[in-house]
């Protein structure tokens, strides 16, 4: 079998591996090499070796972005799953009409980052307006824009994963735990929890890496206004890179880190998984 | 096997007609390139981008040669020029804003020394030079600002019991300016408008008028004072100034402080042609969004601004330029040949000459434009008016702040401290501190 | 029991049926001040249009005419269809090859193809739009082949997990018989295969049509704007903000998503649900 497919290799895999090598490797080999030099573009590259390093680390908004998004990820992560969670447990439960509201649950999620920030915009300056404020008056209402934002965009999309984790729960189990008298929280803590738990390890991670990465959400809402003090970690790199004259490398050696804290986020998540997958 | 010839025919087909697209899309461009060069301007002027398009294709009609206009959105003109500059087909003409712009772009720039742009220029002071003295950079469009004013409202004050001023001739210092303003607000209601100024939108698109337009005042004072044309480290002298006018900006509009941060300057402007304001701080180039409403151009004037510095009752508007024209020295010969062409024709022919003083609304330092091409602008009228009265012109030192990460600093502290949610030694921070860092960074290379 | 679960369930119902109308508020805000007067829109978004507000649809012309919407339109839905296609094509051809190929090689390239799922595009923003613009794909076909080679990661590792799960006998038979590999991969594989595609699908789908940052710095911005780009553009490139022409433009732009999950809404959450259990 190997012998006889491996004269199709070309057809195969050529076309995929072409195009990653110009969409993925070439620009990522690249992307590491420009993050120590000094450059406009990419012919007019100077070594400088991590003199761009020195000057990340030595960015006040660099590390505000950075706190801004991990705290911005922690309570994403927590609110979208709960409360995914709790709709998919009370959507499974069976009464009229479960699959409209899924269908509606889900619809926001479909929606470009871009419209959605650009809508969300004019309902809290619309809201806001109540009480002579907006929403770039102070950071604290830019996160909690952006936090309900991502809520209503992702909430739909992990109940389905929710709902389809509940659902493949036999229900040998349950009428077994019912039959030995257990109560419904009982149920719920003892059996639904852990059986869905790759459900919550998928979604965790899901909903991790697209807070974490959030960009035109960010742009379009309050583009790290005021005073950058809502500029988020991807954000805060398209600035450095694009908005500054002479920053260029800096901007690249951010987007180096940036790639290095999504890799050992991954990696975590990834480790534990497999750690969980063990015990079970 | 029916279904897979069929999969596989599909398939075949499509990539062939992918191919053909790709290579039609390449050879008809690559044709045009060697037979005509093209011309590719970046423009800054986002209220101008319809104009300069309208203007593009009346030239490629009449000449055949393709002169494309990209306009890039408000406060993103550096971040699109260097996104697209790095492409193969890149801006042959775009614009510097002043020598701090000319500096991260001059090695762009084509040596226009020998053009007609050059020979026609009524004076050296529209040139950016390099060091060897080539012409690397010329404007091309004067443009004036200071306090626009309601003259029709403002004579309403005056007719009010109690009025502090007979003349708006007046106001020709920060005190009487301050005094007639909060009296002005005072009497909004019976005035029938809703404050003395418009509001000062500090909304990311509009910020401008205020981190840099009105920031130069104080900029200006210092240089002033010291004899110099640039520095590398500000003192902050004249913030106290910047405190007040901005003090007054704020507390007597028609909107509450905290509202500012989503305010745009199409907001002001519309307040002030609808007449809910006297003073509205802008521009020439305003009118077009001013005309065709409510305010006569006969009820238009415009005032300097007044900070408070000494002597100030000398001083004039704001004039100076920053939009200076620079054509790309690394793009073909063809198309350098055809930028200068569109650019010789912009400023040489008639017709070229109509587009910029009546479409455009351009003043231009250019000898080429004689009394038939003049603007027709009330406000550059208000503006001609203080220098036959020999005031003395305020010159546009903002061109030389070290960074636009400088402006963006001092405009969030600005919008902070009306909003009270910070105070005033931010914007002392961010002025003084920030222009040593920016200048440093910058200039570190 | 049955009576007591019924009153509950009508409780639920009601209750879900008032979050559903909260949760759907936003679009339909936007909806209605689409045809208020641009005036209006900012100072009472929460007011219906009346007479005096009213505007009709000179929003929509208005919009329409500033962005060239129709073409953002075509632009986007080419890139998006092609890209799809393509992706789907050539990483389900890829992903069975090396999975069944099991050389040094293979495993190597699936290593890169995962590796690049967590890369963030920031990391290779400038380089990748220098190497298209360099490679001249700056177009909406070269954009296609961008969008397979960044886009390819995610789509091989979910068609090899579901590779893997596929009988080998079924494609040893076929092979016997005389099948060439391509055949048994079109004939037999990939009809296996399709509940995959269609997630796979479903999710670069998503992907590609909402995508702002990728096609802003690949495409060339002289020609070619897709709906995201003519949205985010509407702010400050023109001047000034016309609120009225945004509030359209929303519109015709989420109009489109919602007919394509009204009419393909069972296969979609299959499709999440299936892709998620696997992924």
């Amino acid at each position: 079998m190997n012998r006889t497919i491996k004269k199709y290799s070309p057809i195969f895999v050529l076309p995929t591996l072409l195009a990653f090598i110009i969409g993925f490797i070439v620009p990522f080999i690249l992307g590491i090499y420009l993050s120590f030099c000094k450059f406009t573009t990419v012919t007019d590259a100077k070594f400088t070796g991590i003199s761009n390093y020195q000057k990340v680390f030595s960015d006040d908004s660099f590390i505000h972005a950075l706190w801004f998004t991990a705290l911005f990820t922690v309570a994403a992560v927590v609110t979208i799953n709960v409360i995914a969670f709790t709709i998919a447990y009370l959507l499974t439960k069976g009464f009229k009409g479960t699959n409209l509201f899924r269908t509606v649950f889900f619809m926001p999620n479909l929606i470009g980052g871009i419209v959605l920030g650009y809508i969300w915009q004019l309902i809290f300056n619309g809201i806001l307006l109540y009480f002579a404020k907006t929403l770039t008056f102070s950071a604290t209402y830019g996160f909690f824009g952006l936090l309900i934002l991502m809520n209503w965009q992702q909430v739909g999309y992990m109940m389905i994963i929710y709902i389809a984790g509940i659902q493949n729960i036999s229900p040998s189990v349950m009428e077994a735990a019912k039959i030995d008298g257990a109560s419904r929280s009982q149920i719920l803590r003892k059996v639904i929890i852990p059986m869905v738990m790759p459900s919550v390890t998928i979604s965790v991670f899901l909903t991790l890496t697209n807070s974490f990465k959030l960009f035109d959400q960010n742009l379009a809402l309050t583009a790290g206004e005021p005073s950058k003090m809502t500029e988020m970690l991807a954000l805060n790199i398209f600035n450095t890179f694009y908005g500054r004259t002479g920053f260029e490398g800096v901007g690249q050696a951010k987007a180096v880190i940036f790639f290095v804290l999504v890799a050992v986020i991954a990696l975590l998540q990834l480790y534990y998984t497999r750690k969980r997958e063990v015990q079970a | 096997m029916k279904n897979i010839k069929r999969i596989l025919s599909l398939v075949l087909a499509l990539c062939l007609v992918l191919v053909l697209f790709a290579g039609c899309g390449e050879n008809t461009s690559g044709d045009k390139e060697t037979a005509k060069g093209k011309v590719y301007f970046l423009n800054f002027k986002p209220e101008q981008s319809q104009q300069w398009e309208d203007i593009a294709s009346r030239y490629s009609e009449s000449t055949g040669v393709d002169v494309t206009v990209v306009t890039a959105a408000s406060d993103t003109y550096e971040s699109t020029l260097k996104s697209e500059i790095a492409k193969t087909e890149a801006p042959t003409l775009f614009q510097v804003n002043g020598p701090v712009g000319l500096a991260s772009w001059k090695d762009y720039c084509y040596d226009l020394s020998n053009t007609s742009l050059y020979k026609n220029l009524a004076s050296d002071d529209f040139v950016l030079k390099g060091d060897n003295g080539e012409a690397l950079a010329i404007a091309y469009v004067i443009e004036t600002y200071g306090l626009i004013y309601n003259k029709s409202l403002l004579n309403d004050y005056i007719n009010t019991e109690g009025a502090l001023i007979t003349s708006a001739n007046e106001i020709n210092n920060f005190e009487t300016l301050k005094a007639v303003a909060e009296d002005i607000q005072s009497k909004k209601d019976t005035l029938g408008i809703k404050g003395a100024f418009t509001s000062a939108g500090m909304d990311s698109s509009s910020d401008w008028r205020f981190k840099t337009h009105l920031a130069n005042l104080p900029v200006y004072y210092e240089y002033k004072d010291e004899n110099i044309t640039s520095t590398d480290k500000i003192k902050g002298t004249y913030l106290e100034n910047y405190k007040n006018i901005w003090d007054l900006y704020i507390n007597n509009s028609t909107t509450e402080p905290s509202l500012l941060s989503s305010k745009t300057g199409s907001d002001a402007s519309s307040e002030f042609a609808l007449k809910e304001a006297v003073f509205y701080q802008n521009g020439t180039w305003a009118y077009d969004d001013i005309k065709g409403y409510e305010v006569s151009d006969d009820d238009l004037g415009m005032l300097p601004i007044y900070i408070g510095a000494d002597g100030e009752e000398k001083q004039g508007l704001c004039t100076g330029s920053e939009n200076y024209w620079c054509v790309n020295k690394n793009a073909k010969q063809a198309d350098i040949d055809a930028t200068l062409a569109f650019l010789d024709w912009l400023i040489t022919s008639d017709e070229g000459k109509k587009a910029l003083s009546e479409e455009l609304k351009f003043v231009t330092p250019f000898t080429t434009f004689t009394e038939e091409f003049t603007v027709d602008n009330p406000l550059v009228k208000a503006a001609n008016d203080y220098i036959k009265q020999d005031k003395i012109p305020v010159a546009w030192t903002f061109t030389t702040m070290p960074s636009e990460e400088w402006k963006n600093g001092v405009g969030s502290a600005l919008l902070e401290y009306a909003q009270g949610t910070g105070d005033w030694s931010g914007v002392q921070t961010a002025f003084v501190d920030g222009w040593e860092r920016e200048y440093k960074a910058v200039n570190s290379k | 029991m049955n009576e007591k679960k019924g009153k509950k369930g009508l409780l639920l119902t009601i209750i879900f049926s008032i979050i559903s109308v909260i949760y759907i508020a936003p679009i339909i805000i936007i909806l209605y001040n689409s045809f208020k007067k641009k005036a209006y829109i900012a100072k009472s978004p929460f007011s219906l249009p009346n007479e005096q507000t009213f505007s009709g649809f000179e929003n929509y012309t208005s919009g329409i005419n500033k962005t060239s919407f129709l073409s953002s339109f075509g632009y986007s839905l080419f890139i998006t269809v092609g890209s799809v296609f393509l992706i789907l094509l050539c990483t389900s051809m890829c992903a069975w090859y090396i999975t069944r190929s099991k050389s040094k090689f293979s495993k190597c390239l699936y290593f890169l193809f995962v590796f690049s799922m967590i890369v963030p595009f920031q990391m290779v923003m400038f380089t990748l739009s220098k190497t298209a613009d360099f490679l001249k794909l700056t177009n909406p076909v070269g954009i296609i082949i961008v969008y397979l080679g960044f886009g390819a990661g995610l789509a091989v590792f979910m068609f090899s997990g579901f590779v893997k799960a596929v009988p080998l006998e079924i494609e040893e038979a076929a092979l016997i018989d005389g099948c060439s590999p391509l055949q048994t991969f079109f004939m037999i594989v990939l009809p296996i295969l399709k509940p995959t595609a269609i997630s796979v699908g479903i999710l670069e789908t998503m992907w590609i049509w909402n995508d702002y940052l990728l096609p802003y710095l690949v495409l060339n911005i002289k020609k070619y704007k897709t709906i995201p780009i003519a949205i985010q553009y509407l702010k400050g490139g023109y001047g000034s903000i016309d609120i009225g022409a945004m509030m359209a433009m929303l519109v015709l732009a989420i109009i489109p998503i919602i007919v394509f999950y009204i009419s393909l809404q069972k296969y979609i959450i299959k499709g999440v649900a299936a892709g998620a259990v696997k992924g």
